[in-house]
């Protein structure tokens, strides 16, 4: 296992990140961004995908600067665990990975995680013997795996925590490149499609998160599935949040990851169940409608139909606090 | 303590020549002089003398014979093993540590498909590429090998067909990596796809192109490997039992998870010499296999084992990269390492062979077990390696540690194409074990009796023989189980937990050591061999060839040897690495080496002790029998005062006889069945062990956490305990992870989807509940010092403890490992639909409620307590078998007793009747010698 050659560019600054970016674009370059490599480097060994320049953000300190409600992208996961934003961050932080992974990987890492899946996540032999796939197809035009005949569309999973903790919370997103800045609702950051995953172009990267004042006011949970506790990925994971008012909730917001290429934000089906709600039982419903939004596929751990189930345990977990104490 | 006697030569009173010569044992070595870091001996620790010798050490199972050659040193203490601190400094040189000078980079081009015949492969591009200095192909290595002498199926690289997706093709060898995997996709190989077995029952049928061709042997056309039936007892009668338990059990595959990926070094020596490197368990079974691939007598290859990185079963086999190693290096002359990417340690594979086994367990009115019948198809991926034997032992090794009285097994390995499976860790007998252990379960419920009181009172004592005629010596069974049951509180919370919350029992039984070795002839040669050699400095080296993989083999020698010399294990040195200098050991498999080795390293000691000892009576005037050994000192047993160092004595020996060497042997006694396959299973002693689990288990989402397990394993006796604890708690963290989440899973096309340990889950230290290990020592006769086997029995009863543990927390009985949640999930929601329940949460809690046979049991468990104890510390030593339970003379051969007994191998069409039977359809094909000739 041999990680291609690439060259390794360290921008000391926003404005230098975005200027190599350019060149290279121009130059009709690949390149890559990597900020804690715990998920790029990997895939560089195991030939998935490797560009020939790779861009570190690690020494582009504005980007590490980490309050309570500003989260730079190159603040480390271990740093978020015990830092000082929103307390369902700082719970959800300490569950992603293991310590070791923590400690290099990054916010903006993690939000832009490549999504996974079981036929893409292996080895150049490995895939040479399915004859590769659609998200790596190496110029063959190879299909989807996962739903065979079809090359139009991947379906791979994004497998992040932080994104549905971060959305339920209204934060925002902060990116930078060539074409300038630009700022947007967390949610709108992702689009629909295992290859393309978010809205990034080319040369563009996340620079911060903030979050609003107002949530300060928000509680919120955060429930994961996955086998073993200690690293996994998610399988499922439900993130809620909510305003409470004496014994009534104001507010109510629910995302969903790990099920999907995308994080998703279930602002519709929550602002609906908010309206009559009485705690355990439509807590109960709204996970029942939660299960039927999301449509897991089968290429993690866990099959699809399982996953789904559990989104509705996690829902209604992730709710638990809304009208009880404990 | 005080400190005893000075250890330095020379400086005695003793007698001085008048002739200006030195005397022998004279010489000084100047001061501290007589070896070990402690300049002062001790004396003889009165504690750790066995009773039956004068000491004080209690001896609750009675005497031993190698009692007398207890010196207190060493036996029975927590010793760190021998080369921990090379290897916790780092010092350790593994597979992947060894450096050759001017050494290449050697890489495998693997199979893209599962079953293709190869029509061509063009290497010339690849030859041409600069670095490169040699391919090799099938062409360049026709001979076959294979573990077992009896299924030799395998080519260093592919012949004619590739087997499986990573099957080995060709490789390359060039001065650089990045060249090396460029040269691989240089070569051009065509292939015709041929269709590939997946399903292990497809391997069942007739097929176009059966795997593989083998010649002689041929059962019809299918990928029937190996077929073994065998019916003993009343297997008539005991399908009309009162209380049946049947379940259909699928055990997906696994792999061995050791840490070190597979990495060889091969070298042509100047001497033209094949000096090979490589982690193995079995060096020697690699050094026969090289010697008929290379063509090359054995005494021209040397191999060396490196540091093992675990193993497990899984580095037990001559492996084909070896080969291309030793290929390559002949090719190039020059050295050539191959190192393993996980993804290819996956490909290899050897590890537990997938499973669907269908058991059943018979009992009767009386609460006695009336027979099991088990049908195991196992799953052996494209090559044979150990299968042959697991195919035997997925049977026979259940028989035991309960008296039944019937036992119908029909066993079939297949061939598919998927990675080999082979040996690992309670190799063979895990599978069938859990699903005895909770057929027993299944039927205690039915008969209203506690599991743990069923099993006191069903089994066999010490000194009896099993259905098929095992001879078992010790067994501490009995004691596991009141351990068991005392510590973990079982009375109080057997079915009496709330809802979720769970505890199982589960046994094992297990070979200490295989009585017939693979490649080997017992009638003349021993199972183990182990020279000594001391010199001037005092320190003994020790030569065997038993590989030390982790397991600490190397420092049971070192005590077995470090006892009966009085020395402390810092004078013991062990050579246990090169095929070169040791003797011919059989290597690290079906838990044999401290039994075997042990035994042959106390031969060699006594031996050597002999003339140590006969040197000291020329120098002090006191015969040996009233001297003894004493850490470093030998002295006269009435007065310690008089006696000289060890140091002194053995210069004496050396003199007296130019060398001080010895060797020592053990080859098992004669034991067991005639009937073909009566071999199989049979040891020189068993291993026994009970484990309680408790779980907590989440009904809504199905996950299961282990909170805590006892784990009593009997080893005969705990040469070193903290070696034996580390044995248990390692095996009960790889069970749990077989029955909760390890599992090599295949996909939809066929390929194995988590060639990685992030999705081959391996549990961590997270996940690992407290595991409480109890040693129980039951004294083996034949055992060194009176011990067994450590390393594998403590595997097996874990899985079937969590299992049950299961039941009794939520009432869904599993029939699938592992117990991923998915799978318990469908479980509970399949309960909840059929109990009309919406919510798990609701489903009722398991209960007991004791019948009368419960009583009955109770009593007779304390009547066979007592018999036990009269047969193990009392020596009654009258014939005990199989059968007396169910009313046989034991000094009678059973078929004459009953005209029901069966005792046969060869199955009749009414024996193969029940087509619901999988391994049993292996017999719908006819066995014929070649598959041209017609059926």
């Amino acid at each position: 296992m041999k990680t291609p050659p690439f060259k390794f560019h360290r921008p000391k600054s926003i404005e230098e990140a975005v200027s190599i970016a350019s060149e290279l674009k121009n130059n009709q370059e690949t390149f890559d961004w990597v900020s804690g490599g715990t998920d790029l480097l990997p895939n560089y060994k195991w030939h998935i995908n490797p560009k020939k320049h790779v861009i570190s953000l690690a020494n582009i300190t504005e980007m590490r600067r980490h309050e309570a409600h500003h989260i730079g992208a190159m603040v480390s996961l271990h740093e978020l665990e015990h830092g000082p934003t929103h307390s369902l961050i700082r719970r959800a932080a300490g569950t992603i990975a293991s310590t070791l992974i923590r400690r290099s990987g990054t916010v903006g890492g993690n939000l832009c995680l490549d999504t996974r899946c079981f036929w893409f996540n292996q080895t150049e032999d490995w895939r040479r013997s399915i004859d590769w796939c659609h998200k790596c197809d190496c110029d063959t035009d190879a299909d989807c795996r996962v739903i065979p005949n079809q090359n139009t569309l991947c379906v791979a999973t994004y497998q992040g925590d932080l994104a549905p903790c971060l959305m339920v919370l209204g934060a925002k997103i902060h990116l930078a490149g060539p074409e300038g800045q630009r700022t947007m609702n967390l949610d709108e950051f992702y689009e629909l499609d295992g290859m393309k995953r978010n809205v990034l172009e080319k040369g563009e990267f996340v620079t911060h998160i903030t979050l609003p004042l107002e949530s300060d006011q928000l509680q919120g949970d955060y429930q994961k599935l996955r086998l073993r506790e200690s690293w996994d990925f998610p399988e499922a994971g439900v993130a809620a949040s909510w305003k409470r008012n004496g014994n009534k909730i104001e507010l109510l917001n629910v995302a969903t990851t790990a099920c999907e290429s995308i994080p998703r934000l279930h602002s519709e089906e929550a602002t609906e169940a908010l309206n009559g709600w009485n705690g355990e039982e439509s807590a109960k419903k709204l996970a029942e409608v939660i299960r039927k939004t999301v449509k897991p596929v089968n290429n993690t751990y866990f099959p699809p139909a399982y996953r789904r189930k559990m989104l509705r345990v996690l829902t209604k977990r992730a709710l638990a606090g809304s009208w009880s104490d404990d | 303590m005080g400190k005893g006697y000075r250890q330095a030569p020379g400086k005695g009173k003793g007698k001085s020549r008048t002739d200006g010569k030195r005397i022998a044992g004279k010489q000084d070595f100047g001061v501290p002089g007589s070896g070990g870091s402690d300049p002062y001996s001790n004396l003889q620790d009165i504690d750790r003398i066995p009773a039956s010798q004068g000491g004080q050490l209690k001896q609750p199972r009675g005497p031993h014979v190698h009692d007398p050659h207890i010196t207190g040193q060493t036996i029975g203490k927590s010793t760190p093993l021998v080369d921990s601190r090379w290897k916790v400094t780092g010092q350790a040189e593994y597979g992947d540590d060894i450096r050759l000078p001017n050494e290449l980079f050697g890489k495998i081009l693997r199979s893209p498909h599962h079953y293709a015949r190869i029509i061509s492969i063009d290497t010339s591009a690849a030859e041409k590429l600069p670095g490169v200095k040699a391919v090799a192909t099938g062409m360049d290595s026709v001979n076959r090998f294979g573990v077992l002498p009896v299924t030799k199926d395998e080519h260093a690289m592919a012949q004619e067909k590739v087997r499986h997706v990573g099957d080995l093709v060709a490789c390359v060898a060039a001065d650089s990596e990045e060249a090396a995997i460029e040269a691989l996709s240089l070569i051009e190989v065509d292939y015709e796809v041929l269709e590939a077995i997946h399903d292990m029952e497809d391997g069942l049928l007739d097929s176009k192109d059966p795997i593989h061709d083998r010649g002689k042997y041929h059962i019809g056309d299918s990928n029937v490997q190996k077929r073994v039936f065998q019916q003993f007892g009343h297997t008539d009668a005991m399908r009309e039992a009162k209380f049946q338990s049947k379940s259909d059990w699928s055990f997906a595959g696994l792999h061995h998870g050791f840490t070190e990926p597979h990495a060889v070094v091969a070298h042509w020596d100047p001497n033209g010499r094949l000096q090979l490197y490589t982690p193995q368990q079995v060096p020697h079974y690699v050094h026969r296999a090289l010697s008929s691939v290379l063509d090359v007598p054995m005494h021209q290859i040397n191999v060396i084992r490196t540091f093992v990185g675990g193993g497990f079963g899984g580095k037990s086999d001559p492996f084909p990269h070896e080969m291309c190693a030793a290929i390559l290096s002949r090719k190039s002359g020059r050295p050539v390492r191959i190192n393993f990417d996980r993804e290819e340690v996956y490909w290899i594979n050897r590890g537990r062979h997938p499973s669907r086994i269908q058991m059943e367990v018979f009992t009767d009115e009386e609460g006695r077990i009336a027979g099991i019948e088990t049908d195991a198809l196992i799953d052996g991926g494209g090559f044979a390696s150990f299968g042959h034997v697991t195919t035997y032992y997925n049977g026979v090794l259940h028989t035991s540690p309960y008296e039944i009285g019937g036992f119908h097994y029909t066993g079939a390995r297949v061939w598919t194409n998927k990675p080999a499976s082979g040996a690992m860790r309670g190799h063979g007998a895990v599978n069938s074990r859990c699903a005895v252990e909770v057929a027993i379960d299944d039927v205690c419920e039915q008969m209203g009796v506690d599991p743990m009181t069923f099993r006191l009172a069903n089994l066999l004592p010490p000194h009896s023989r099993t259905i098929t005629g095992f001879r078992i010596t010790s067994t501490g069974m009995r004691e596991c189980l009141d351990e068991v049951r005392k510590q973990s509180g079982w009375d109080d919370k057997f079915r009496k937990l709330p809802f979720g919350r769970g505890i199982g029992v589960g046994c094992g039984f297990f070979i200490s050591g295989s009585g017939l070795p693979i490649h080997w002839d017992p009638e003349n040669f021993p199972h183990a061999t182990v020279h000594l050699q001391c010199d001037m400095d005092g320190g003994v080296t020790v030569h065997t060839g038993a590989a030390d993989i982790g397991q600490g083999s190397d420092t049971a020698v070192a005590q077995a040897v470090s006892e009966v010399l009085a020395l402390p294990l810092d004078m013991i040195r062990i050579r246990s690495k090169e095929s070169d200098t040791a003797p011919v050991d059989l290597g690290s498999y079906s838990s044999r080496v401290t039994f075997m080795n042990c035994n042959a390293a106390i031969r060699a000691a006594i031996e050597m002790r002999d003339k140590v000892l006969k040197a000291a009576w020329e120098i002090t005037g006191y015969h040996p029998d009233s001297l003894v050994l004493g850490d470093r000192r030998i002295y006269y047993k009435r007065d310690p005062a008089i006696g000289i160092s060890w140091l002194e004595a053995v210069h004496k020996a050396q003199a007296d006889t130019g060398s001080l060497i010895a060797s020592g042997a053990y080859r098992t006694p004669p034991m067991g069945g005639i009937h073909k396959g009566a071999a199989a299973g049979l040891a020189p002693a068993y291993s026994f062990s009970a484990y309680v689990a408790e779980v907590e288990v989440d009904p809504e989402t199905g996950f299961v956490k282990i909170i805590k397990a006892w784990a009593a394993h009997d080893c005969g006796k705990a040469l070193n305990p903290l070696a034996v604890e580390g044995q248990i708690i390692g095996s009960c963290h790889m069970g749990m992870g077989q029955v909760l989440s390890e599992e090599m899973r295949y996909g939809r096309t066929g390929h194995l989807l988590n060639p990685d340990l992030l999705d081959y889950k391996i549990m961590s230290v997270h996940e690992m509940p407290e595991v409480v290990p109890i040693i129980v020592e039951s004294n083996d006769p034949e055992g060194p010092f009176g011990a067994k086997e450590a390393g594998e029995g403590p595997l097996l009863p874990i899985l079937p403890a969590v299992v049950n543990a299961i039941y009794d927390a939520i009432g869904v009985r599993i029939n699938e490992l592992p117990v991923s949640p998915d799978r318990l999930h469908s479980r509970i929601e399949k309960k909840c639909r059929k109990m009309k329940i919406d919510d798990p949460m609701d489903l009722p809690n398991p209960t007991f409620e004791p019948s009368p046979l419960q009583q009955k049991l109770s009593n007779r468990a304390e009547e066979h307590a007592n018999r036990d104890l009269q047969r193990d510390l009392l020596k009654d030593r009258s014939a005990y078998v199989n059968g007396v339970l169910f009313g046989f003379d034991p000094d009678l051969p059973l078929h004459e007793q009953s005209e029901g007994w069966r005792e046969s191998v060869t199955p009749t069409p009414e024996d193969l009747a029940d087509d619901s039977k999988r391994a049993a359809r292996a017999w719908n094909h006819v066995e014929r010698r070649y598959r041209e000739e017609n059926a």
